[in-house]
């Protein structure tokens, strides 16, 4: 880091405000961006945004399609030029040591008549060091398909070898730009146990994926980009405590198409929860289960683990025939959906309009 | 990995790339063959007058390498160049230390090797099929030195088209129609004398004139060469610089 350490000290001689100053805990962030922006016409792929990754970190990026992230890993591998204050280590994309970097590419199609082991070969041969290529197609798990062709490699297996190809000269910040698009669980799997054992060696990791599940296991925080800006940033858990919204139970029905009596089973739950009886008017600031129909029956929401059989309770009071129930805590794709206006299809209330206006963006 | 060590890994990688595709690779050579047998075998020459060709076997050699030296580079790395850009693999690349200058400078290294070896393919079959007799002197060590220079110019020519056009197929279509010009307007098949005067300036214009001024003076009119070996240089390195500016780095 002896780059980043002379970069900062040059910026607090210079008087200027220090950008890229260490933190509490004494380190100087890895990445940082500061209004970033970038037009192709008249469309703003990034609009002023901020951006600031600590070492050693895994900071996964989320949004929509179209809404800035391969762009601003563009911007941040100085692929592309952006305008607004970015630096990588300390110094502008474009200058930063090569040998410090690894990319793979959202759409990345190398060379398909050498072998995985001949690719591996190749991007490692472009570096001052590299790492050896039977232990980089080892830690992708692609060990027993080193002579294969890439062309006759599955998609998955293929985008295992971009992988390896990524982490080849052994970087200290690793962009991956949905790393596992097109891979089986399996693979999946091997590569979010590499994400974690290079992280675990100091590896920064800027993680971009539509895949919430893997997000939010894998990193240490999140920023969610939406029309070319950041909206929230932070660990999943804290942007599942502040946008997740409540647990909820998903009540799939009989006949979806049946109309249920969402004020009844409402009804119900409240009278449960607070000892008293259906009719009486709900208290100020009384947490009350909300009712809600989507396009496969009801969602209850606020419904606590032991209110579930209240809540079985209140459906067959209302005389609704239901198929299955299904209760789940808020995750990041909850967060995810609030946030990008992408919610679910509810057939009523103001979440439906929400989601009218998602569905036209 | 020095810039040397960095050039010979982007060029092996490229040209086994090339080498495993067994269709592109026959018609690579196939193409001056199926020339070299319909012209100089099955049109032949007129010396005396007349006819299509109305110069010795001897002369039209120039012409027959100029056909490899010219097509070949240009669509090869025009479409290089499309593919990469396709495949974002010059995003990747960007991230590397390999510079664009590199880049280019290896794929020119494996088109001197595939055409070299095209060219002496073309030499052979025209001796076998036609009665051309090439005077041999110790000029002829340069002829290789002519096509290597001629190959290294066209790359870079090939690198601004592939920059330039927006697919593969926009860059066949650019590439054919700077060569069947070239090709024919430049000394190669068509003698000067055969053209109106106005339009020779243009013929003094195309790099390709000086290969084959300078190739028919090694190999069939023995003459001066130097000259257009100096003009076919400088050309060659403003077009190398040229074509690596121009070689994207993702958009």
């Amino acid at each position: 880091m002896n780059e980043t350490a002379a970069a900062t000290a040059s910026a607090a001689e210079d008087g200027e405000p220090d950008r890229d100053a260490p933190d509490a805990a004494g380190t100087a962030p890895v990445v940082v961006g500061e209004g970033v922006r970038k037009s192709y016409g008249e469309v703003d792929a990034l609009d002023g945004v901020d951006i600031r990754v600590e070492p050693g970190e895994v900071f996964g990026l989320i949004g929509p399609n179209g809404a800035g992230k391969t762009t601003l890993v563009r911007a941040l591998t100085g692929t592309t030029e952006a305008d607004g204050d970015l630096r990588v280590f300390g110094v502008p994309p474009r200058e930063v040591d090569p040998q410090r970097i690894g990319l793979l590419p959202q759409s990345f199609d190398p060379p398909e008549r050498l072998t995985a082991s001949e690719l591996v070969d190749y991007y490692g041969g472009l570096y001052d060091a590299s790492r050896d290529t039977a232990s980089v197609l080892r830690d992708v798990g692609m060990a027993d398909d080193a002579d294969a062709w890439y062309e006759s490699l599955s998609g998955g297996q293929q985008r295992r070898t971009c992988v390896a190809t990524a982490i080849v000269n052994d970087p200290d910040l690793l962009f991956l730009d949905e790393p596992t698009t097109g891979i089986d669980p399996a693979g999946r799997r091997s590569i979010h146990r590499l994400i974690e054992r290079l992280a675990g060696d100091g590896t920064t990791v800027f993680l971009t994926s539509h895949a919430m599940d893997e997000v939010e296991r894998l990193a240490d925080r999140v920023a969610l980009l939406r029309d070319g800006a950041v909206v929230a940033v932070g660990a999943p858990d804290e942007l599942i405590a502040a946008h997740g919204g409540d647990p909820g139970l998903a009540v799939t029905l009989d006949d979806p198409a049946a109309e249920a009596d969402v004020e009844a089973i409402r009804e119900t739950l409240r009278a449960e929860r607070s000892g008293g009886s259906t009719g009486e008017p709900a208290a100020a600031g009384e947490d009350v289960p909300a009712v809600e129909s989507t396009s496969e029956g009801l969602r209850i929401r606020g419904v606590r683990p032991e209110e579930i059989g209240d809540a079985v309770d209140a459906l067959e009071a209302a005389g609704v025939a239901f198929e299955s129930l299904a209760w789940s805590e808020p995750s990041l794709e909850d967060v995810y959906l609030r946030l990008t206006g992408e919610e679910y299809s509810p057939r009523t209330g103001d979440l439906g309009e929400l989601a009218s206006e998602g569905g036209d963006r | 990995m020095s810039r040397v060590g960095r050039i010979a890994t982007e060029a092996s990688a490229a040209a086994r790339s090339f080498l495993r595709r067994r269709t592109a690779v026959f018609f690579t050579f196939f193409f001056p063959v199926i020339l070299v047998m319909i012209f100089g075998a099955l049109v032949q020459t007129q010396p005396t007058g007349g006819g299509l060709f109305a110069e010795p076997a001897g002369y039209y050699i120039p012409g027959y390498l100029a056909v490899v030296v010219l097509f070949t580079p240009l669509s090869r790395v025009g479409s290089e160049i499309a593919r990469h850009r396709d495949g974002g693999r010059f995003e990747k690349l960007a991230t590397t230390p390999l510079s664009r200058a590199e880049w280019l400078l290896a794929h020119t290294l494996v088109n001197v090797a595939i055409i070299g070896a095209a060219s002496l393919l073309i030499l052979g079959l025209v001796l076998a099929v036609t009665d051309a007799e090439p005077v041999v002197s110790p000029a002829l060590a340069a002829l290789p030195v002519f096509v290597a220079v001629a190959v290294a110019l066209f790359c870079g020519l090939g690198a601004l088209l592939g920059a330039l056009a927006d697919s593969q197929d926009g860059v066949i279509a650019a590439s054919n129609t700077v060569a069947l010009p070239l090709l024919f307007l430049s000394e190669t098949f068509v003698s000067p004398e055969l053209l109106p005067e106005w339009f020779l300036p243009a013929v003094a214009a195309s790099p390709l004139t000086y290969f084959a001024r300078g190739t028919r003076a090694i190999i069939h009119e023995p003459g001066p060469w130097l000259g257009d070996l100096a003009v076919l240089s400088a050309l060659a390195v403003a077009f190398l610089a040229l074509g690596a500016y121009a070689v994207p780095r993702t958009e």
